[in-house]
């Protein structure tokens, strides 16, 4: 760096003073809140895959538990063995404001949690609103099928 | 008086003297033909805010030619080009052209570029709104996905939905580090879902995965800056258009890594970045110095300690409170 340059970096440090930005940064809005309804925090459970919806404007990333996820990991298909939970979370998507080409998650405006229990069929719970509370579904079977049918997003 | 009057001679005398020391001569003024297939009230703004310093096609003012002033002037040309040279624009491919219209724009958005000190001086490279509002028009009609796409009227090919793991490496240790030296790291599946991504603009989709350390972190809301091994893995992937038109998470591009130690890569602004493309994880990067790249594009973050991302909030203990309530 030539000396003219460090004079002026120098000068610019002193003439700003040191302000440091110390707000930390959370995406508050798209978390899951200590009102909504829900069995679990499911944001805390571990990815398997995600999709967007471009025409609704939303994102979506599907959850396991661990026995989901083990599952997930070795076969693609929807035959979770007993004591999977999948959580699939859809955010209503926002452009991103420190990149423009980007939309990022902002509210959360569902959760669906399939649990696989005994040998009856998955069972499906859909929760929605603000905040998050249990609601009745008119489509659990095509939802079950198309969450189900999700395999694990692939990395080497 | 009279003093004074031999001191200005004196500086004056020196002022003409330094005139002739300039610094070497670089290309100035070679014409750059308008690019073709963009716009030209685009072209216009380009040449109008950027080429002075991003392009072999310079307009100096009076002023930029006077010493010391040309020392500076030359120095940003020199520096401003290696970033970005708008006369090699056409060596570039149709993507690359894009990723690079979108990355520079979001300099501009930033308030990065052009540069405070530049249009401070000359006024007329500052980009009015007007301006801002013409590239950003132009930039969702390239944007690899529109932001309003027809639903394909092709079916997606069915049976070949499950692409399993095929590829899968199974010896990590065989991963080559990058040149500056970071390993890669298998574990980050295992970790949890820090944000995800939709980059329309070309067309991937990311998950941001966070270490135990990471996600600690936010849970306790020290996130600015982020503690000593906290670690980032952003992961990309192909966006694949389905028959209904959602889209799901298609080939894997790449993963990045942003490891935080402030005194290990005190360098590199406290973090070691890393990138690994492709089903072979080919460690990104031609010398030990291409994290200066990481670190350029993340600049207009440096307060939020270089990190783009906004985490979800995942913190445990808040969510069981609700749970006791009940």
């Amino acid at each position: 760096m030539k000396p003219i340059h460090s004079i002026i970096i120098v000068l610019i440090i002193i003439l700003s003073g040191c302000n440091r930005n110390n707000e930390n940064n959370i995406n508050e809005k798209a978390s899951v809140s200590a009102l909504d309804a829900l069995p679990e925090n499911p944001l805390l459970l571990s990815p398997i895959t995600f999709s967007i919806n471009p025409n609704k404007a939303t994102m979506s990333t599907l959850y396991g538990n661990k026995i989901a996820f083990q599952h997930a990991k070795i076969k693609a298909d929807s035959s979770y063995p007993n004591g999977a939970v999948l959580y699939e979370v859809t955010w209503k998507q926002k452009a991103d404001s420190l990149w423009y080409g980007a939309n990022i998650p902002d509210k959360i405006i569902s959760v669906e949690k399939i649990q696989f229990t005994g040998n009856t069929a998955p069972k499906y719970e859909l929760y929605a609103g603000h905040p998050l509370k249990k609601v009745s579904s008119n489509d659990e079977n095509k939802r079950t099928t198309i969450i189900l049918s999700k395999g694990m997003v692939e990395t080497p | 008086m009279k003093k004074g009057l031999k001191i200005f001679a004196i500086l004056l005398l020196v002022f003409i003297a330094l005139q002739f020391w300039k610094p070497e001569e670089i290309e100035y003024s070679t014409p750059t033909k308008d690019f073709t297939n963009v716009p030209a009230e685009v072209n216009t703004i380009l040449r109008n805010s950027c080429f002075d310093c991003h392009s072999n096609t310079v307009n100096l003012a009076w002023f930029d030619k006077i010493t010391p002033a040309n020392f500076i002037v030359a120095s940003h040309i020199k520096d401003g080009r290696k970033a970005l040279n708008f006369s090699d624009w056409d060596k570039l491919e149709k993507p690359k052209q894009s990723a690079t219209l979108y990355y520079a724009f979001n300099k501009i958005l930033s308030g990065e570029m052009p540069l405070k000190s530049y249009t401070a001086l000359h006024p007329s490279a500052k980009l009015e709104d007007s301006s801002v509002e013409v590239l950003k028009n132009y930039l969702t009609t390239i944007a690899v996905r529109k932001t309003n796409p027809a639903i394909p009227s092709i079916a997606a090919p069915k049976g070949i939905e499950k692409i399993l793991p095929n590829k899968k490496i199974t010896d990590y240790t065989k991963v080559k580090a990058t040149l500056n030296n970071i390993s890669y790291i298998p574990d980050f599946r295992n970790w949890k879902a820090v944000s995800t991504s939709d980059r329309f603009d070309n067309g991937s989709m990311r998950i941001i995965y966070g270490n135990e350390i990471a996600v600690k972190a936010i849970a306790e809301h020290q996130t600015n800056p982020w503690p000593d091994g906290a670690i980032f893995a952003k992961t990309a992937w192909k966006q694949k258009i389905e028959a209904d038109g959602t889209i799901s998470a298609g080939a894997f591009i790449q993963v990045e890594f942003m490891i935080k130690d402030a005194k290990k890569y005190e360098a590199t602004k406290g973090w070691g970045w890393a990138r690994w493309k492709g089903n072979d994880l080919k460690p990104y990067g031609d010398n030990a110095n291409f994290d200066q790249e990481c670190i350029s594009c993340h600049n207009p973050v440096k307060n939020n300690d270089y990190v783009f991302t906004t985490p979800l909030h995942l913190d445990i203990n808040k969510f069981n409170i609700y749970n006791k309530n009940k």
